[in-house]
């Protein structure tokens, strides 16, 4: 039901509560851990969102300075692209019930995040080494800023995936919980793969 | 497609959870009932100290021959009340004390729907009340920026509180976003999916309506805020341009240049102005309850209510730049946002029309929250008049950095919401405690608040049109600027300011003493409709209602209805219980 729907009903007429009464109590079918991480990631967007806007209105400004672009950065895109993959694999295994190649795609992602979050430390030490501190131009600032901030961001998905890990090895596995949280797991990493693509193309563009 | 047919959901919803320990159930608690009054405690723990800042400086302006403080001090103390009263008290209070109490109630759930977080959620509150406190006591004090935190000066030498202060403020307010959230995920969800059945959106209270508008508000508003407090804190620390442009202290070149102070004032606003909103909706929202209850009718034009706080939520994004009108703007964007500054007046005053015409030949109960409740009326409508001059950039000039800015803003946003709280705190105190709060020491509080503020406040709007420069420690002695009535002036508001803080420990007193010795409620004792007065005990328990939760049968605002032996149905009363007049054979039809 759309909202203009919603905000046009007459809860006072006894035509509509009739419809009313039967009503369930629920905006949505969906169960309240896919709500939350929903209306979690639109926050997280527009977080990402305005530290972009903050970007572009920096960048208008004269001593802005164009980043170099590290090779690295494109092996790590690459990296992150594919623990997004795997997550993907791991929710396929997961629906065809199908535990250890579950489990296996599960580690294969966690994995790969980390190798992400070590490449992108080591894109910064590269940057210190050619003397590109973080305040040497807000442009570098940027960088690290923002960085850092997609890695906090994967940290705490990291921390939902130990959760599914464990989750994974118990006995329980196949039911309808794990399904869901090796799904919202997917769904946070295709997030965050979103986010950092975006970021990137920023970061190149400019 | 109706929104009645909802397949089923994927997973079982969670269990209600029960405390194991008296840590778990007294003080780690995750029923929200006690966290909505950890929060509430907290945050007037928070803004008592807020308040006691005021009665300092309203002392120093009006007798700065006593220098009861200093200069710095004087605005590391503006700089800490305003903060305080903004973001640790106001907002924390609708939110996290009475959206805690009021959305699991109201909607007809258990509890919140993720507990763990929402305790967590209180405890990073506290943490960040606790960071910012902390600043009082370091080396240089808190900051004295002002409660915008503008740069360049907030993090320059000569800045009170610049040494540490301002690096703690900045941490508070992120520990406070990453807190709130945490509980922002939980009111939303458990407004849109944990509501009982037969409640439709259009059934809930507007109480909620405000409380859900404000939250969404806070949710996409704060990460402004956070946004621009990381950015400062990395140009503090780290020594960045972001924000500070070249610069030269004390004959000294700093490392900073090239940054833009006006992007801050950009990204503030950005979250400043909604959060106006954030505080105003749930004020709107209970104040229009509270009005319906008192005045035994139900609410004018619900419909165009719940409109207009939708409606006030979304335009509140992009009006955020008329508070800097003053910043050298380009002329066209000041024209922009004086427009849309205009427009968001009308769906406000659409629901001030409606509070009046819902009191037109109602059964008008001047209980003490209905006193409340027409005093904000008229607050709210001073403060939203003053509000229409400063929207409009010729007049906004003259008048920015003179008292009628601080008087407005302190009528609309400060005196408004308050009286809506304490409003609030005396309707839902026999459900909190069990006991009515003492009738004779609440009169007392609301007129001396009522009649207080006004002569604190009608004052400044009179000095700000005289030219009185809002800020200064001191006015000096010329004439010319600071007229000698002006000065008398000043003494006569430090007078009624002081009268104001008293009656506010009135209010306190009231709060602990009823609690022992009030008197004890009967059900329900505003005969309201709404479902959290209808749980099986008062105060309600742990789970809030007994075995099976209430099924609603009509919208929040079922008062006087024609053929009813009583003048309210509660909502969850279906029409065949509902006992009828004689002469009638049902609700709205007589016999004929």
């Amino acid at each position: 039901m759309s909202i203009f729907s919603t905000l046009s009903q007459k809860p006072w007429t006894s035509d509509q509560a009739k419809i009313d009464d039967k009503h369930s109590g629920k905006s949505s079918s969906m169960p309240l851990p896919r709500v939350a991480l929903y209306v979690l990631m639109a926050v997280i967007g527009v977080l990402f969102t305005l530290f972009s806007v903050a970007y572009i209105g920096r960048m208008a400004y004269g001593d802005w300075r164009i980043l170099p672009e590290p090779p690295l950065l494109w092996i790590n895109t690459g990296i992150i692209l594919m623990s997004s993959f795997a997550f993907h694999k791991a929710n396929i295994s997961s629906r065809e019930k199908n535990n250890k190649k579950t489990r296996e795609y599960l580690f294969l992602a966690g994995a790969l995040t980390l190798g992400f979050i070590t490449g992108q430390l080591f894109v910064w030490r590269e940057l210190v080494s050619f003397g590109y501190f973080v305040s040497t131009n807000p442009s570098y600032a940027f960088f690290y800023l923002l960085t850092a901030l997609h890695i906090l961001h994967l940290f705490g998905g990291l921390i939902a995936w130990l959760f599914v890990v464990f989750k994974s090895f118990e006995q329980e596995d196949e039911t309808s919980n794990f399904l869901l949280s090796v799904n919202l797991c997917a769904i946070y990493w295709h997030f965050l793969l979103i986010v950092w693509l975006a970021l990137f193309a920023m970061l190149l563009l400019t | 497609m109706s929104e009645s047919i909802i397949p089923e959901s994927e997973l079982e919803e969670v269990e209600l959870y029960h405390p194991k320990s008296w840590w778990t159930e007294k003080v780690f608690s995750q029923d929200a009932k006690l966290i909505a009054i950890q929060y509430g405690l907290t945050a007037f723990a928070i803004g008592f100290v807020a308040l006691v800042l005021s009665w300092f400086m309203r002392i120093q302006i009006a007798f700065p021959e006593l220098a009861i403080i200093s200069e710095g001090t004087y605005y590391q103390f503006i700089t800490m009340h305003g903060m305080i009263m903004v973001v640790y008290l106001l907002t924390a209070l609708f939110l996290g004390a009475f959206g805690n109490y009021m959305i699991p109630l109201m909607v007809g759930a258990r509890d919140m729907v993720f507990p763990y977080l929402n305790m967590v959620s209180y405890w990073t509150y506290l943490i960040a009340v606790l960071v910012l406190f902390v600043s009082f006591f370091t080396p240089g004090g808190p900051t004295g920026a002002g409660w915008t935190l503008y740069p360049p000066q907030a993090i320059l030498g000569g800045t009170p509180g610049q040494e540490t202060g301002i690096v703690l403020m900045l941490v508070s307010l992120c520990i406070f976003i990453v807190g709130f959230t945490m509980g922002g995920l939980n009111y939303v969800i458990t407004i849109l999916q944990a509501r009982t059945r037969g409640m439709t959106l259009m059934r809930m209270p507007l109480t909620i309506w405000g409380i859900f508008t404000a939250t969404v508000l806070a949710l996409f508003a704060f990460p402004a805020l956070f946004v621009s407090a990381v950015m400062m804190l990395f140009d503090k620390l780290l020594m960045t341009s972001f924000f500070m442009p070249a610069l030269v202290e004390f004959g000294e070149n700093l490392t900073y240049g090239g940054g833009s102070p006006i992007l801050f004032q950009h990204l503030f606003w950005f979250f400043g102005h909604p959060e106006v909103y954030i505080v105003a909706l749930p004020a709107f929202g209970i104040v229009s309850d509270l009005i319906s209850i008192h005045a035994r009718k139900n609410i004018f034009g619900f419909r165009m209510m719940v409109w207009a706080i939708v409606g006030i939520g979304a335009l509140s994004f992009i009006v955020w730049a008329h508070h800097m009108y003053v910043s050298g703007m380009n002329p066209y964007f000041g024209f922009f946002f004086a427009t849309t500054t205009l427009i968001i007046a009308v769906p406000t005053a659409l629901k001030v029309y409606n509070w009046i015409l819902t009191l037109w030949k109602g059964n008008i109960h001047l209980t003490i929250p209905m006193l409340f409740c027409l005093g904000f009326i008229v607050t709210f409508l001073n403060g939203g008049l003053t509000g229409l001059f400063l929207g409009n950039v010729i007049v906004d000039v003259p008048l920015y950095d003179t008292y009628f800015v601080v008087a407005h803003f302190h009528m609309v946003m400060g005196i408004a919401p308050v009286l809506v709280i304490l409003g609030a705190i005396y309707h839902w105190y026999p459900l909190v405690t069990g006991k009515m709060m003492h009738d004779g020491m609440g009169r007392f509080h609301f007129w001396i608040t009522f009649i207080g503020s006004y002569l604190i406040y009608f004052p400044m709007h009179y000095l700000g049109f005289i030219g009185v420069p809002r800020r200064y420690y001191e006015m000096g002695q010329t004439e010319a600027l600071y007229t000698s009535s002006a000065a008398d002036l000043n003494v006569f508001i430090t007078v009624a300011a002081l009268a104001v803080g008293f009656a506010q420990l009135v209010f306190v007193f009231n709060v602990f003493w009823s609690a022992k010795n009030g008197k004890i409620a009967e059900k329900n004792p505003w005969k309201a409709t709404s479902l959290e007065w209808q749980t099986p005990e008062q105060p309600p328990i742990h789970g809030n209602f007994g075995k099976e939760l209430p099924v609603v049968y009509r919208w929040a605002y079922d008062y006087s209805v024609p053929g009813a032996q009583d003048d309210f149905i509660p909502q969850d009363v279906p029409n065949e219980k509902v006992k009828l007049e004689d002469g009638y054979t049902e609700l709205g039809v007589e016999k004929t």
